[in-house]
């Protein structure tokens, strides 16, 4: 039974990084009808600006700012110059045109950073806290208490700010959104904004437990699709949950089923997503069928 | 005194034109209706003094020339648009709608002050505040459009068909509210409306829009009375 | 082709009507480009005759990925795994049973077609986006498969496999029979697409692309077209995969990854998206501007790619094969 919880507490871990990617994934699609494939690698590239800043001399939390700061701005410019352009256009399009930004942001990393792993310190102190049999690491649980910062945080944005208001007004109707004053272009790009800042956020969550390196968000991504699949493409809130149940499902998966062990745990966020599309395509929190007609 | 001025307004979309130089004029707080047919292209003009489409030609409120204005801009200048289908934000609450109305102006005692006033004008909206608006009936979405557009205290209230989809009780509800709104705070009021009757009993003057053109101007009671124009241009009896 | 032969579009009653009607001026491109292909092996050095060869194996590739993506407005990110499969099938048949080359073939295009097929049910009721999903994570998990099952596939190590001799009557070296299998697979592949694509079908695919909608008021049966421009799809991308392993004679998962999908699409939306010359050039670019910009910066080649795409679909939707046509139309008439 011990050993079972440990499985799902480590599942928890794991699931607040894929739930913190997912969460930016989903505040794009609500506001654009975009699925971004280049999320995780904004959220990779926003890890090494962390590590950029930390490597010039500051400490963690001062770099941790710089790079929320600096993923926001970088967000709305995408959103600026990029998407701006494309708005409108056919699925094929924007699937194509960030496949097209992943590319880019990937090679850029590269490019500046060189295709080496890096050594990314972890914030949170080592050893483990001691429950009932279960050894819960202070690391697990700083990532959880971050995620679940963000999500409080964009909870008090979205239902408690006029801005909040404006940018849910948008998602709602955009059109509408317009005939009421809302400059719709900018909030746009303050969705993008918002969303690139938060996944600056699971970035720098995963870097310490994986090494920094450019492709580093790959498999991060394919999870975090899963958890917005299952949790719903509309609902940030189950944008979380799913990605929770997707982090435990994958541990028990890997740990209990002796046929997936730990090389093939990537087919469960398959397995989820497929299932979950055929069965319940909206998600389990979804308001309605999340295709765009 | 005119208070919005259109001249010569044309709107195309793609190859086909919908308006061929439309001249208009609102005195500032009267109620002009715009009637008309099906597709005689009456939403469009609507749409283009919000600067929801794009148009050609003189568009002017109080001496501010608005053509070529994004409708952001547009309704910052104080023109709301309840549009047709209403624009109803449906995931969101009444009272976030009602809020939006007010987005652009700045927040305190007078945004507070009129959505207690609106919610006195639509009393099942006052009951219904915290409700999903997505849930509303279509008569108490035609109220939440009226009140939202009203919470921006606009110089100007353009609207789209109020009495589409409604039971006539409603309706004429709805009117006399315009009416009252438009006596107490001389808001101007643009009215595009099918139901020439209903539109002609608040309106003081209207004009008729025809394949994009207008044909016919003049006081509301010289069109209601000058029927057999009405008649031969609206094609249904006035 | 001195005859007149296009009757419709380009009519100018005014004029006589041109010698270089558009039919004309492309048959004469293909048959071109196809004598320049036969000539070309005895010309180049081997390395460069390999090089071609592998444009011609990413040409087969790409026309299957410009069945489903250009023609059926279908989006695969996974196109890679299909490859993949082709590969691999005629590896491991080649390697256990003995199968001789030719075979591996029509084997390997079976096997990923059902496999496009069992893809494209589900694909069904997917739209865009999740699509897009789907196939991605397909591709991801097609490296960790192939590893897990290391009695059949070699594992990580791969698998090594001879490649197939050119026979004495022909009298070429080894490079040059791989060119001249890779050529004739390529220019079957283009001849049955093309004949597909005249048919009932082509038509059915490019209403399902430009309005699912109509596409199903016209009759078109939605659900088991884009089954088959799936299965279809994956064929090509097989047998590719197929030829591939004829010409490299090894294969590993670590070739197979998702970059190489991703590479694929990159290649195809530069290349031009639903045009016939679309997959040659963008092969032609898969093949050759990542390995010249690598000598820049080993980012360098991702890039390029990525501000490829992007611009592209901005500037030239049509992709390359979209502006050559504009340039050669630009190229004054012979009167």
């Amino acid at each position: 039974m011990a050993g079972f919880l440990q499985q799902v507490v480590e599942g928890l871990g794991a699931g607040a990084v894929y739930a913190s990617l997912a969460l930016a994934l989903v505040l794009i699609y609500q506001f654009t009808g975009i699925v971004n494939f280049a999320q995780g690698e904004l959220a990779m590239f926003s890890a090494y600006v962390a590590w950029q800043a930390m490597a010039a001399g500051l400490p963690f939390w001062a770099a941790l700012a710089l790079t929320l700061a600096v993923s926001f701005a970088g967000g709305m410019l995408i959103e600026r110059i990029v998407i701006r352009l494309v708005e409108g256009a056919p699925e094929l399009t924007l699937v194509i045109v960030t496949v097209g930004l992943f590319i880019f942001v990937n090679a850029a990393a590269g490019w500046i950073w060189t295709f080496l792993i890096k050594d990314f310190p972890n914030p949170f102190p080592r050893g483990a806290l001691e429950v009932g049999g279960v050894s819960v690491g202070f690391s697990t649980l700083g990532v959880l208490g971050v995620v679940a910062l963000v999500m409080g945080l964009l909870y008090l944005l979205f239902q408690h700010t006029k801005i909040g208001l404006g940018m849910r007004a948008v998602a709602a109707n955009p059109d509408s959104a317009r005939l009421v004053g809302i400059r719709v272009g900018r909030t746009l790009a303050l969705g993008w904004g918002l969303a690139a800042t938060v996944g600056a956020v699971s970035g720098v969550l995963v870097a310490p437990l994986l090494f920094l390196e450019p492709n580093m968000m790959g498999g991060v991504l394919i999870y975090a699709f899963a958890a917005a699949t299952l949790g719903g493409f509309d609902s940030p809130a189950g944008a979380v949950a799913g990605g929770v149940i997707v982090g435990v499902a994958e541990t028990l998966a890997g740990a209990y089923v002796p046929a997936v062990g730990s090389d093939l745990k990537i087919g469960v966020p398959l397995a989820i997503i497929l299932g979950v599309l055929l069965v319940r395509p909206r998600g389990l929190f979804g308001r309605a069928v999340v295709e765009r007609a | 005194m005119s208070f919005l001025v259109v001249e010569g307004l044309v709107v195309g979309y793609g190859e086909a034109r919908v308006l061929h130089g439309v001249d208009l004029s609102v005195a500032e707080g009267e109620i002009c209706a715009i009637l008309g047919p099906n597709g005689a292209g009456k939403t469009t003009l609507l749409r283009a003094l919000s600067g929801m489409v794009r148009a050609r030609g003189v568009i002017r409120l109080g001496g501010t020339a608005l053509t070529g204005r994004p409708p952001d801009a547009v309704a910052r200048l104080g023109v709301a648009h309840v549009p047709e289908g209403r624009g109803t934000f449906m995931p969101l609450t009444v009272e976030e709608n009602l809020r939006l109305g007010a987005f652009v102006r700045r927040g305190g005692r007078e945004v507070e002050d009129d959505l207690d006033r609106v919610c006195s004008w639509f009393p099942p909206l006052r009951d219904r505040l915290g409700q999903v608006a997505g849930s509303l009936s279509g008569g108490e979405q035609q109220m939440l459009a009226l009140g939202r557009a009203l919470m921006l205290r606009p110089k100007v209230l353009l609207l789209d068909e109020p009495s589409l989809g409604l039971a006539p009780l409603v309706t004429r509800e709805l009117f006399r509210i315009v009416q009252a709104i438009n006596q107490e705070e001389r808001t101007t009021v643009v009215v595009v409306e099918q139901n020439a009757h209903l539109a002609l009993g608040v309106a003081r003057q209207a004009h008729v829009l025809e394949t994009g053109r207008i044909v016919l101007s003049g006081t509301a009671e010289r069109i209601r009375a000058d029927e057999q124009v009405a008649q031969s241009y609206l094609g249904y009896r006035v | 082709m001195t005859q007149v032969e296009d009757a419709g579009v380009d009519a100018r009653p005014e004029r006589r009507r041109p010698r270089w009607t558009p039919t004309g001026r492309r048959r004469a491109a293909v048959a071109a480009l196809l004598a320049a292909a036969l000539y070309a092996p005895f010309q180049l050095v081997p390395f460069h005759v390999f090089q071609l060869t592998m444009v011609l194996v990413y040409a087969v590739a790409l026309l299957g990925l410009n069945l489903l993506v250009g023609h059926a407005g279908q989006i695969s990110l996974g196109h890679g795994a299909f490859f993949a499969v082709g590969a691999y099938t005629a590896a491991v048949l080649t390697h256990g049973p003995g199968l001789p080359y030719p075979l591996t073939l029509p084997a390997a295009a079976v096997v990923a077609f059902l496999l496009g097929l069992a893809f494209g049910v589900p694909a069904v009721r997917l739209r865009g986006l999740y699509l897009a999903l789907v196939t991605l994570a397909m591709a991801i998990f097609l490296v960790p498969l192939l590893k897990r099952f290391e009695g059949v596939t070699g594992g990580s190590m791969g698998l090594t496999l001879p490649k197939p001799g050119p026979p004495a009557w022909s009298g070429l070296a080894e490079d040059q029979w791989l060119y001249f299998l890779a050529l004739a697979v390529a220019v079957a592949s283009f001849a049955l697409v093309g004949s597909l694509l005249r048919s009932r079908v082509g038509r059915a695919l490019h209403a399902l692309r430009d309005d699912e909608g109509a596409a199903e008021v016209m009759g078109v049966r939605l659900p088991a077209y884009k089954t088959l421009a799936f299965a279809w799809s994956a064929m090509f991308a097989g047998v590719a995969g197929c030829v591939y392993t004829w010409v490299i004679g090894f294969v590993s998962p670590d070739s197979f990854t998702v970059n190489l999908s991703i590479t694929l699409l990159a290649g195809l939306v530069v290349g031009g998206l639903g045009s016939t010359a679309g997959p040659v050039l963008g092969a032609l670019f898969v093949m050759f501007v990542p390995s010249i910009a690598q000598d820049l910066n080993e980012a360098a080649p991702g890039v390029i790619l990525g501000l490829l795409i992007i611009a592209v679909m901005y500037v030239a939707p049509t992709g390359l094969a979209g502006l050559a046509g504009r340039l050669i139309r630009k190229i004054p008439r012979k009167e």
